[in-house]
């Protein structure tokens, strides 16, 4: 689906349009009427009956392209605005001196307002405004003059734009957040199918061969641990729930810890969700993966490591713990000729930039741990909601 | 722990890993007593046998393993229930542990971890992952920043939440009696503490919404 042409599932513009539709009929009628009362006083009869023609033709063709589909509509509108308003300048001809004075209403009379409604609800409340204006302004050339009927009429038109403008964009704005959470909506039900599916069947598979592999030991125990691998790997993808929309340009932190858990790396996080703005969390991310790539590096390959995630509402604390050798007292120094301090400085940068602070706790044999706390921003433009 | 085998039960909706874990319990000396694979079969079966310790799977496909959790811990006081469940189904063992499951092991665990945990189980120990720890430490503060629903919230004692952080980062009780100078025991007794003033809490509350909702009346 692309969204461009999303328009055509417009469950909102549609009814606008087919309203405006119905405005232009009814003031056709309206103007056919007002051509049967003054067309005796008009100068140039002829010519009055003509325009008329054309407004019914104009009615009708115009009225299937803008019921036809938002292919039709962009240009339409505007050829509508040009046309109408060559019609409403020609009734300079058909009415006399005497009328254009007094004012007997124009032969376009309200219908003309069509148009105005059409380029608003096509192009929003500016061109709106601008489309009335430019209809008031051709009105006002025909007269020469302004009266308080006139000036009611530049008042209504330039209203109108602007207003149906304005609730063509609502229209618009409301539709694409619609679609959006529909899409949304259909993406997660087919997730949870398929993780229904995986879990009932693929992961109980893995998860038999792993056990049953370890207690056999050997060959058999090897393909037992890459099993593991895989079934956790899965787990992991199928139970996650896909992010909420960030279109508010936050993100759970926790969810995206979750991803990291393997058969060394332990996440906790808490059952709500911890939300952070996004570049917070994609930082924060960033940093255990070091801390955890640093944990290989150091503790060696077989070390566990566990990731703890707390939110205390101002500020965040991540733990990165590893039950690797740890460093020896007085060993620090050496730790820092081998480069540990070097990725210690990298990470302890990345986390001051987010205006938080990092500890280092380690002794022998007891492990290393990184804590990081950061405190909790709001995006720009966003007030704190407590 | 040698002479009366431990009495279980094992419930999942997948029949190849029910069958696995109930062949390595029996193999290493337990006594499988039963498997279901649905909560309401879960529940009626285990008022019949009975069992020690009660393996329960969270996603039983249409039914849910929190709610066979709540009506089994209430109607066998004696019998306990171990989770035994994925590692991503992280709220749905939040509520189950509320419900009053007395622990948490994922689906990737070992055999012999599954062996220790249904031993300590049995022994009315607590058995927490450093998943569980961290998910208990984040509801407690849940409730204490939201005051919860006006009702007194339980708080972690500051030991209490000491060892809870321990715990979520991977240490043993071994590990954490040695870092805190407390005893082993102590450190259980804290873990276990944290779980029992969760599951009151959380059964307060049910009794009150019960009683809100005039679910405890008699229908006429």
């Amino acid at each position: 689906m692309t969204v461009s042409t999303g328009e055509r599932h417009s469950r909102l513009l549609g009814p606008l349009w087919i309203a405006a539709v119905i405005l232009r009929v009814v003031t056709l009628a309206y103007a056919i009427v007002a051509f049967a009362v003054h067309r005796g006083g008009y100068a140039n009869q002829a010519l009055g009956a003509a325009v008329l023609v054309v407004m019914v033709v104009w009615t009708g063709v115009i009225g299937y392209a803008y019921v036809r589909g938002p292919r039709w509509r962009a240009t339409a509108a505007y050829v509508d605005l040009a046309l109408t308003n060559v019609l409403v300048l020609l009734s300079l001809f058909v009415l006399s001196r005497d009328q254009l004075d007094v004012p007997t209403p124009s032969v376009t009379t309200v219908w003309a307002s069509g148009a105005v409604v059409a380029v608003a609800v096509q192009g929003g409340p500016w061109r709106g405004v601008l489309a009335g204006t430019l209809t008031a302004l051709v009105s006002y050339l025909i007269r020469g003059y302004v009266d308080t009927d006139i000036a009611r009429d530049t008042v209504m038109l330039v209203g109108v734009g602007f207003v149906l403008g304005n609730a063509a964009s609502t229209a618009r704005a409301s539709d694409e957040r619609l679609r959006r959470a529909l899409r949304t909506e259909a993406a997660t039900a087919e997730r949870e199918r398929l993780a229904r599916m995986v879990h009932d069947s693929v992961l109980q598979v893995l998860a038999r061969v792993r056990r049953r592999g370890a207690d056999l030991g050997g060959e058999a125990a090897e393909l037992a641990r890459l099993a593991g691998e895989q079934e956790i790997a899965l787990r992991a993808l199928v139970t996650t729930a896909p992010p909420e929309s960030s279109v508010d340009g936050e993100t759970d932190l926790g969810r995206e810890l979750r991803l990291l858990n393997t058969s060394r790396v332990a996440v906790s996080v808490p059952a709500t969700p911890v939300v952070l703005p996004s570049a917070d969390t994609s930082e924060l991310v960033a940093v255990v993966r070091e801390a955890l790539a640093n944990v290989e590096r150091h503790a060696g390959p077989t070390a566990r490591a566990w990731v703890l995630l707390e939110d205390l509402g101002d500020e965040v604390v991540l733990s990165v713990r590893d039950d690797g050798p740890g460093i020896p007292p007085g060993r620090l120094g050496a730790a820092a000729a081998e480069g540990r301090m070097g990725v210690s400085h990298s990470m302890r940068r990345r986390v001051e930039l987010l205006g938080g602070s990092l500890a280092l706790e380690t002794a022998e044999g007891e492990g290393t741990e990184w804590e990081m706390r950061v405190p909790r921003r709001q995006p720009a433009g966003k007030e704190r909601s407590r | 722990m040698t002479d009366p085998p431990i009495s279980v039960m094992v419930v999942d909706d997948h029949p190849i890993w029910r069958g696995g874990v109930a062949r390595d319990l029996t193999e290493r000396g337990f006594d499988v007593l039963a498997t279901a694979s649905d909560a309401d079969a879960a529940a009626r079966i285990a008022r019949t046998v009975r069992p020690a310790v009660v393996l329960m799977d969270l996603n039983l496909g249409s039914s849910s393993g929190v709610d066979a959790t709540r009506e089994i811990t209430t109607a066998l006081p004696e019998t306990r229930v171990l989770v035994l469940s994925a590692s991503g189904e992280h709220s749905d063992v939040l509520e189950a542990v509320k419900a009053g499951a007395s622990g948490y092991l994922v689906k990737s665990a070992s055999v012999e971890e599954l062996v220790a945990a249904v031993r300590q189980t049995a022994a009315g120990d607590a058995v927490f992952t450093a998943g569980l720890a961290g998910l208990v430490l984040g509801e407690y503060r849940r409730m204490a920043a939201s005051g919860d629903s006006g009702q007194e919230a339980p708080q972690l004692t500051e030991r209490e939440t000491e060892v809870l952080r321990l715990v979520a980062k991977g240490l043993t009780a071994r590990q954490i009696a040695r870092r805190l100078v407390i005893s082993h025991r102590t450190v259980e007794n804290h873990v276990q503490s944290t779980l029992r003033k969760l599951q009151l809490h959380n059964r307060v509350e049910l009794t009150r919404y019960a009683i809100e909702h005039g679910l405890d009346r008699d229908p006429d």
